[in-house]
């Protein structure tokens, strides 16, 4: 499964945490995904509601995603991101 | 006194631990190093004080939040000792509000202050220690700043009681005080009230079936109130309580490009990452075997043995220096000699034990460098970096971004790399993992890759060596991709990791790391290699009717050695180019024992074969017949067939399983027999 299809957001826009370009800001809006453990995790990392995070490096490889986020910086795969709904700022 | 030291991570939990005990347990650069609990005692105070895994939260889902949440709840404790990235101050106090909820008292150890104050941050900290109700005390663990002041507050108690302090809006901490009422007493343990009932809140794994009805109509208006479910609420009504107690007290420096960005712009750089991460290890690999390797290992063979004249190479440059030394062996022996003690004495002395010895000792050398840059690599956070941008590869092969420290730890020993599979989430992935760890040559492997390389491929033997590296990486790659296809996946598998900061690698640290696995590496030469090499000579010295090989009437090919050497030597036909040798054959057959010992072993017979003169391994008759693809055919058998026992025993601890273990062990033997055998042949074949 290769999406070639490449969703571009803008500032006010709305979407995936894992269509974010490098160096774009977006605050956090909600979740969906179902796997209870993951979910859990990225809740005690700090992605709660109304965080605000900044994609700051791609792995060399295009995935996964450095991010931060409350002072730090975490590494996270392009498919546990596209569960996080954001709206650009 | 009691004591539990818990923390984020990687925010130097396990240095602490160090600082405060005076141990010396494993300390490195990127999350996960302490995989199980630690205890050490504090004599001077009677204290016992025990390093937790890091975690970021009290939940359940991973093992290692697990461990420590049962440790905590479960355990009669007198303090916990939180210990916080002054850096990432947010998720770290996130973790501490939890602290709190239990009934323990808490002492914050505010670590990497040295790095808050280079870095400009401003913390109120007698602000912050008023707001949260806790005690601070500033540390730098890496400065040695602090910890005295930690000693003093701890043990003589002069820390803040936990005062519970009610962080959430009312009509939560209604629903707490509730719950509390309503069970009378605690459900489960004897004490933490407050930390149960946010969990029944929470609706955690282990508490939401004391939800009952009474408290169910109650919890679901607030969860309509707010729009999230419990657990959500909670996580976020937290860092709403730390955002707030930030603004108080942290006044942080206009945001600039941190050093570490700037170094990630190269080591992270889309092109060129991965050539420059294969030229470090190219170079770390060059600087200890072809610089410090060619420099040492010839010195020390004749400090033990004895030499008229040593060669020294250094990178491509060989040269001989006329030295005459007459060696620790043959000193003794004639010291025995001397006072008449007959030939078998001085052949056991200077063959049996300083022969053996001497050919492990002679790579001590080379290993504490690549020991030194290895710790180096770990220390400074870029073997985090590598992780990080190896998950994709890793994944698709159906392992994680964190099999990566496995394997790492691996090329050091094999067994403490098979522990350290245990911070892998997923359970296929980790099984994987440790199925392929043994392939990473470890440091005892190391000795036959670089006795092979020098002895056959002279000034490229570094090349050579590092080629049986990147053929362990091919063989990886290969099992993974049938292990993925053996074990079906049954759910996505996730990487969740911070990436900490580069960090000046601490001299203190780095010295503490190589000198305690040179000693390690010391004493397995020191009992196992030198017991099993009196065997060694012990059997080829004997013929089968106990009569004493000469060396002039009886040959070392009637030992006892050779007549056992006979019985498996079939085995080994193809990979020595269609020979059959049992003196190979039993040699191999040790690295069971021990890897050093298959070359410990070589050593003792070549000195057998040569009357009891030491000799170098190829030069004897025993051992000429070798050429340089037999020798590389040899030692990648015994690189990747079974590994040693201790690997072995590690391996069925992790597995839970003696049949994985030997399933995995059978796929090993006939693996590796393949792939040297086709080795071994080629050269027949042409």
């Amino acid at each position: 499964m290769k999406k070639n299809k490449k969703v571009i957001l803008t500032s006010g826009q709305e979407g995936h945490l894992s269509d974010l370009r490098r160096g774009q800001k977006c605050v956090v809006l909600n979740f969906h995904n179902d796997n209870a453990a993951l979910r859990r995790r990225l809740l005690d990392m700090g992605i709660t509601k109304g965080v605000v995070i900044e994609i700051k490096k791609f792995a060399p490889l295009g995935d996964p995603i450095d991010i931060a986020l409350r002072g730090y910086e975490l590494c996270l795969r392009k498919v546990d991101m596209e569960g996080i709904d954001v709206r650009v700022l | 006194m009691k004591l539990a030291l818990l923390g984020n991570q990687n925010s130097g939990k396990t240095s602490l631990f160090n600082a405060l005990t005076g141990s010396n347990q494993k300390v490195g650069n990127w999350p996960g190093v302490t995989i199980d609990r630690v205890e050490g005692k504090i004599k001077k105070y009677h204290s016992t004080i025990i390093d937790l895994p890091g975690i970021y939260s009290l939940s359940p889902y991973t093992a290692e939040e697990d461990v420590s949440r049962q440790f905590v709840l479960n355990e009669d404790l007198d303090l916990l000792i939180n210990i916080v990235d002054a850096t990432s101050l947010e998720r770290s106090l996130y973790l501490t509000t939890q602290l709190l909820e239990l009934n323990l008292d808490v002492v914050i150890a505010f670590n990497m202050y040295d790095l808050v104050e280079k870095k400009g941050i401003k913390i109120d900290i007698d602000k912050l220690s008023k707001e949260l109700g806790v005690t601070i005390v500033p540390i730098s663990v890496k400065e040695n700043r602090g910890i005295e002041k930690l000693k003093d507050i701890v043990f003589n108690k002069k820390y803040l009681k936990n005062k519970h302090k009610k962080i959430y809006p009312e009509d939560i901490e209604k629903f707490i005080d509730d719950t509390v009422k309503f069970y009378g007493r605690p459900w489960k343990h004897k004490f933490h009230k407050r930390f149960e009932a946010i969990k029944v809140f929470e609706e955690d794994r282990d508490y939401k079936i004391l939800l009952g009805d009474k408290l169910k109509d109650e919890h679901l208006q607030i969860e309509k109130k707010y729009g999230m479910d419990g657990e959500q609420l909670i996580a976020s009504l937290r860092y709403d309580y730390i955002e707030k107690v930030r603004d108080k007290c942290v006044t942080y420096p206009i945001e600039k490009e941190t050093t570490s960005d700037k170094l990630d712009k190269i080591f992270l750089h889309k092109i060129w990452a991965i050539p420059i991460f294969i030229i470090i290890m190219a170079l770390v690999y060059f600087l200890s075997i072809s610089v410090v390797g060619g420099l040492t290992s010839n010195l020390i063979n004749a400090l033990f043995n004895g030499s008229t004249s040593i060669k020294f190479s250094c990178a491509f440059v060989t040269w001989e220096v006329p030295l005459k030394i007459e060696g620790l062996g043959p000193l003794i022996a004639r010291g025995l000699g001397s006072i008449g003690a007959s030939n078998w004495a001085m052949s056991l002395i200077q063959t049996g034990f300083i022969s053996g010895l001497a050919i492990v000792v002679s790579f001590i050398p080379q290993l504490i460098c690549l020991f030194m840059c290895l710790a180096i690599l770990e220390t400074t956070g870029y073997m985090s970096r590598i992780a990080f941008f190896l998950d994709r590869i890793f994944h698709k092969l159906g392992l994680s971004g964190k099999s990566l420290i496995p394997f790492i730890v691996g090329a050091g020993c094999t067994v403490p790399g098979i522990m350290s599979t245990r911070t892998i989430e997923d359970e296929n992935e980790k099984k994987a993992t440790i199925a392929l760890v043994p392939f990473i040559p470890c440091n005892a492997k190391l000795t036959i890759i670089s006795l092979i390389s020098a002895a056959f491929f002279k000034q490229i033997g570094f090349v050579i060596a590092l080629s049986f590296y990147f053929l362990a990486i091919v063989i990886i790659i290969l099992s993974a991709v049938i292990i993925k296809k053996i074990l079906k996946r049954k759910e996505h598998s996730t990487f969740i990791s911070e990436l900490p900061e580069y960090k000046t690698p601490s001299a203190k640290y780095i010295g503490r790391d190589v000198l305690d696995k040179t000693l390690a590496f010391f004493k397995r030469a020191a009992t196992v290699v030198v017991f099993f090499s009196v065997i060694v000579w012990t059997l080829s010295s004997f013929t089968p009717t106990f009569q004493y090989v000469d060396g002039k009437n009886i040959k070392i090919d009637q030992s006892q050695l050779r007549y056992l050497g006979d019985g498996i030597s079939w085995f080994f036909y193809f990979i020595l180019g269609c020979r059959l040798d049992w003196a190979a054959s039993v040699s191999a057959l040790q690295g069971l024992i021990a890897k050093e010992q298959v070359i410990s072993s070589m050593q003792v017979i070549a000195n057998m074969s040569n009357g009891g003169m030491p000799i170098d391994i190829f030069s004897s008759t025993i051992f000429s017949y070798f050429n340089p693809l037999t020798a590389y055919a040899f030692a990648s058998f015994n690189l990747f067939s079974i590994p040693c026992i201790g690997s072995l025993s590690a391996m069925r601890h992790e597995f839970k399983s003696w049949k994985k273990m030997l399933i995995v062990m059978l796929c090993e033997i006939v693996f590796a027999w393949l792939l040297a055998s086709l080795i071994g042949m080629w050269g027949v074949l042409l």
